[in-house]
């Protein structure tokens, strides 16, 4: 039951995939022809003096890229199903609705790993050939919250998304907003380093806040 | 399930109040706590002090609380005006006896500033070394940059991004010569083209000696400190002042303030009352007689005037900076560059 969730969602979402695939790519291979750009006007040694001397990461515009793709990723997957009132479909197949929604949000994290993780590859590929390991992986870590801000987002927009009532989807929202701005508090660069795995699995724990949004969903709750 | 996820969201809006309900009073709540701008004046024999009152007048006066004009202030801080009484015609011919010049004043004097910030942050793991001796008026930046190993020192060509192995085995053999245990456990150095001369860095070894490298002519001039017997070095400070009289500051497990005095390598202690570089900010505005210390201490604003000769304590003072915050979750501080939760007082 589970294969077939994942390829009713795999058939819903795929072309949204592809699309947030290559804009995570892009966007990453518009950083890194930045840096080749730099290395190829200025040369390398530039480079890695404004790396040491100023905490550039030259990484800056990917910023939000992970947190808009999580957030539509979400959007894309559950609005429409929710819209068409289909989603009390899936919720009556012959498997536990917590399971169900398990396996969706499981589908949504494991694509979110396959967009994000090839742009970051991307980056650790070329950076290496032109940086210190010291300075490529402070340009890794400086950018993985961001990676963990779009998994947060794609979670906590599931969480508002399910929410039958608009007052408490309200509240969600604000909730939500909050939570992601802990994502991007950093006053320097590997400033999340010691955090790093207490966010992710707290990026994880968000995934249990759908059950809510669900349960009051299946009891009908309306404004 | 159903019920975790409640407890989760419960959990949530706790967490929530604890960190914006807090955030959010402060917010509305704060105002700057303003503390006159103080230093010691050798020829008052006290602090003196100059502050802007509510009308926008300002106000110079001495902590015994004898008032100035704007000019007697000059007079009684030749060194920190020594510009405006060479402009009025003014400067001394002597201070406290000592014949001096606006250049030799000009060149003594120094500010130094030690913030938490500075010392509470990622660190990189590689940086520069400057030729310190190269001949040229202007220090130029190197071609490459090093980092320092369990093995020794490792040399960096950054436009090939490949290890420089003769540079790196000499740097490393003469610091072996010289008793340097690997890896460092602390470096302090000031890596830019900025500044008048190139110290290098002064660096504690595995083993917590303290060692002074630098780079002459492209050969390594390495350089081990003695330190007193009781004590333990813990931060470095590398001063490069335009005086050239010390090499670096230093502070050590006691909160003692330490300098190393450039030409001799003697290692003296300051009478700076407990000084914790990681909490508090320090300040200190030199000149060829005394410093003057300012040491913030969150509740309270230490002012210390120290002997340049000696350094012991002349005079000291504090002023009260009360808080107006409430304690609350933080994520960030003042006193770090590091994102995590943690209770802010």
């Amino acid at each position: 039951m589970i294969k077939a969730i994942f390829y009713k969602e795999w058939i819903k979402t795929r072309w949204y995939i592809l699309l947030a695939l290559l804009v995570s790519l892009g966007f990453s291979a518009y950083a890194m022809l930045r840096i080749s750009r730099v290395c190829s006007l200025k040369g390398a040694e530039h480079l890695w003096v404004v790396m040491m001397q100023r905490d550039a990461i030259f990484v800056e515009l990917l910023q939000y890229v992970p947190l808009i793709l999580g957030l539509v990723f979400a959007l894309v997957q559950f609005v429409p199903e929710i819209h068409h009132r289909s989603f009390k479909l899936t919720l009556h197949l012959p498997m536990r609705a917590t399971s169900a929604l398990a396996s969706m949000l499981s589908f949504g994290m494991l694509m979110m790993v396959l967009v994000c993780v090839p742009a970051l590859m991307l980056m650790w590929a070329y950076l290496q050939s032109v940086l210190a390991p010291e300075l490529y992986w402070h340009v890794l870590l400086s950018a993985l919250p961001w990676y963990l801000a779009g998994m947060a987002a794609y979670l906590l927009t599931v969480w508002v998304a399910l929410e039958p009532t608009w007052g408490r989807r309200l509240l969600n929202v604000v909730l939500g907003v909050l939570l992601l701005r802990i994502y991007f508090l950093a006053p320097a660069p590997e400033a999340y380093n010691d955090f790093l795995p207490l966010l992710a699995i707290i990026t994880l724990c968000y995934s249990i806040l759908s059950v809510l949004s669900l349960t009051r969903f299946r009891d009908g709750r309306q404004d | 399930m159903f019920k975790t996820s409640k407890i989760f969201f419960c959990l949530l809006l706790l967490f929530m109040m604890v960190w914006q309900l807090p955030a959010c009073y402060n917010f509305f709540v704060a105002k700057s706590v303003d503390t006159p701008f103080t230093l010691y004046s050798g020829i008052a024999g006290e602090f003196a002090s100059l502050k802007l009152d509510e009308d926008k007048k300002m106000h110079y006066r001495d902590a015994s609380g004898k008032e100035y004009t704007e000019e007697q202030f000059d007079s009684i801080l030749p060194t920190f005006y020594y510009r405006q009484l060479v402009t009025d015609g003014r400067f001394p011919d002597s201070i406290h006896g000592v014949a001096v010049t606006p250049r030799q004043v000009q060149m003594s004097n120094f500010n130094m500033r030690i913030s938490p910030l500075d010392l509470n942050k990622p660190r990189l793991g590689i940086q520069q070394m400057l030729e310190s001796m190269s001949g040229r008026v202007d220090l130029e930046l190197p071609d490459d940059a090093f980092r320092i190993t369990s093995e020794g020192m490792e040399f960096v060509e950054m436009e090939t991004n490949t290890i420089d192995r003769d540079k790196s085995a000499r740097f490393t053999q003469m610091m072996k010569q010289k008793g340097f245990q690997f890896p460092a456990t602390y470096l302090s150095g000031n890596p830019t083209d900025r500044k008048e001369y190139d110290e290098g860095y002064v660096m504690l070894d595995a083993t917590k000696k303290l060692f002074h490298v630098k780079q002459t002519v492209g050969r390594p001039y390495v350089r081990a400190i003695a330190l007193p017997e009781d004590m333990t070095p813990k931060h470095l400070f590398i001063t490069e002042f335009p005086s050239r009289k010390w090499l670096c500051f230093l502070t050590d497990t006691d909160g003692y303030l330490w300098v190393v005095e450039r030409d001799s390598y003697a290692v003296r202690r300051t009478e700076i009352p407990s000084f914790i570089p990681e909490e508090q900010s320090m300040l200190i505005i030199g000149n060829m007689f005394d410093w003057t210390v300012k040491v913030n201490r969150g509740t309270e604003e230490c002012y210390y005037a120290i002997s340049a000769q000696d350094y012991t304590l002349i005079d000291s003072m504090a002023y009260q900076t009360p808080r107006y915050t409430i304690p609350g979750l933080s994520f960030t501080s003042t006193k770090d560059k590091f994102v995590k939760p943690r209770i802010v007082r």
